[in-house]
């Protein structure tokens, strides 16, 4: 076995994006199950919520590879 | 670490700067948008634009068909209402007419019987009369020669004559008169 | 440290190769020379991918009518849902016509692009070299930034994306660095390195399945029950794979569009 302890550092830092982003979807499938007619507007929160959450995601992938 | 950069330098980084293929994508997708910009969108927003507006148009058409029908549908039972009207109007007038022109033809069928008999009653009436006076004449004669010829007597006289028989009628008369006011 | 034992074993005959950034590198293997310049697949994928794509739109739109044939009632429906969907939905039907070319451009080539993971005979995800991701995001953070200082000037526009409102003004020494940290300079890097991660890593998983269930194969004993069902997982995953090849795209542009639609934003 051989690997990069980076690697390991980023799934680490992958969980916290990761619960995040899950969290945001399920709000936003219950938002949607409670009220379909602002599928719309939450659609473009969510995504934006999403972005923002797997930009922790990525700034690891980044780092991972850089260090 | 060292290890892993001296490795890097073998095999390239995975995020490390191409400036070829930065390049080429920039003026890849530059040309793309190009080409959509000036070929692709004018095209189909003008599609668009043209089918919104033919949808529109074609609706805003069958619209004023529809009004038009319904106006032209209004107008014809109007038509027809009135025409029932007119119709209920002329019938009551031709059985008023009808029952008026009876009335009078009647009036009149009327008027000429009773003319018709009038006439007859009077014509009977100047007949009997005129009959009255050859009778009353011929009569007088007739008395007068068979009178003589039984009397004997000369009657040849005209004013002898005419007294007999004045005087034998007026008794006739007074004899008869019940008989000849039955026969009137 | 990785590849050099990787590389080391490979060539001793035994073990496996376990695919890793090497196997995204071409640089060592172009296909052909141009003008001294060494053209690698992944170039003429992208080009391939722009052609496709202009290709696509042209033929649907050049006998355009108002009754659509089968090819143009697909590149309508294929235009219509980016113009719509993304440009309409999320810039505001006030002006998101100017930009309608540029998100559906962008839509497509990274669709097409993407999709090449998947396509026989190409199965590489042109956007899994970073500088080409690099490249569209660069732009797009010129596009937005250009479009909001174009409408409120650069101290206004600067103002707008890096003073929140609604926070009393306390706060403003700890948000202000912060939202310009991640509104101006973390957005473009975060966009090309979310398209570049995702078909990287998918790229990365579908040879490690396909190449390793072969080696468990070639190895024998227990490799003849695992081998099989890494390709069944392989499988698997390329279907995956093609929901996230779309949902790159999409977000990318959704994205795009998203920020061109905060920096026109009158107060936020």
């Amino acid at each position: 076995m051989d690997g990069n302890l980076n690697m390991i550092g980023y799934g680490l830092a992958a969980i916290g994006p990761g619960v995040g982003i899950g969290l945001i979807f399920a709000a936003y499938i219950s938002g949607v199950a409670r009220q379909p007619e602002a599928q719309g507007r939450l659609q473009s929160i969510a995504i934006l919520g999403f972005a923002l959450a797997e930009a922790l995601a990525i700034i690891g992938i980044a780092l991972a590879f850089v260090l | 670490m060292t290890d892993h950069i001296v490795v890097a330098a073998a095999v390239e980084n995975p995020l490390g700067f191409v400036p070829v293929e930065f390049a080429l994508s920039l003026v890849t997708f530059g040309i793309l948008f190009f080409l959509i910009w000036k070929f692709v969108a004018p095209r189909f927003e003008q599609t668009f634009a043209e089918r919104t507006q033919a949808i529109e148009g074609g609706i805003a058409a069958a619209e004023s068909k529809q009004a038009e029908a319904d106006a032209k549908l209004a107008e014809l039972e109007k038509q027809l209402g009135d025409a029932r009207h007119e119709a209920a109007r002329i019938r009551e007038e031709a059985r008023e007419q009808g029952a008026r022109i009876v009335a009078e033809m009647r009036e009149t069928a009327q008027a000429e019987s009773s003319r018709i008999v009038e006439h007859g009653k009077a014509q009977i009436e100047a007949e009997r009369q005129q009959a009255i006076t050859s009778l009353r004449a011929e009569v007088g004669t007739l008395a007068t020669g068979l009178a003589g010829r039984i009397v004997g007597e000369s009657l040849e006289d005209e004013a002898r004559q005419s007294r007999v028989v004045e005087r034998f009628l007026t008794d006739l008369e007074a004899q008869n008169g019940t008989t000849t006011g039955s026969v009137n | 440290m990785t590849m050099k034992t990787g590389i080391t074993m490979a060539a001793e005959g035994e073990g496996y190769v376990a695919p890793g950034p090497a196997s995204f590198d071409f640089s060592e293997v172009p296909l052909f020379e141009l003008g001294g310049l060494a053209v690698t697949k992944p170039m003429v994928q992208l080009v391939l991918g722009a052609v496709i794509v202009f290709a696509f739109f042209y033929a649907a739109f050049r006998r355009a009518s108002i009754v659509p044939g089968r090819l143009q009632f697909a590149g309508e429906a294929a235009y219509g849902m980016v113009r719509n969907s993304i440009g309409r939905d999320i810039i505001g039907s006030k002006d998101f016509a100017k930009f309608v070319p540029y998100l559906v451009a962008l839509f497509f080539f990274l669709l097409i692009n993407n999709a090449f993971a998947s396509i026989p005979a190409i199965q590489f995800p042109t956007f899994s070299r970073a500088s080409m991701a690099y490249a569209l995001a660069g732009l797009s953070w010129v596009i937005y930034n250009g479009v909001g200082i174009h409408k409120h000037g650069l101290i206004g526009y600067l103002k707008l994306q890096s003073v929140p409102s609604g926070v009393s003004p306390v706060m403003y020494p700890l948000l202000v660095p912060l939202e310009f940290f991640s509104n101006i300079l973390v957005r473009p890097a975060t966009l090309a390195l979310r398209l570049f991660a995702n078909m990287f890593a998918g790229h990365l998983l579908l040879i490690l399945f396909s190449t390793g269930g072969l080696f468990l194969i070639e190895y024998g004993g227990i490799g003849y029950v695992a081998g099989p069902l890494a390709w069944v997982l392989a499988i698997a995953i390329s279907f995956l794979e093609l929901l996230v090849q779309f949902l790159q795209a999409y977000v990318f542009t959704l994205l795009n569009a998203m920020y061109i639609s905060g920096a026109l934003a009158d107060e936020h």
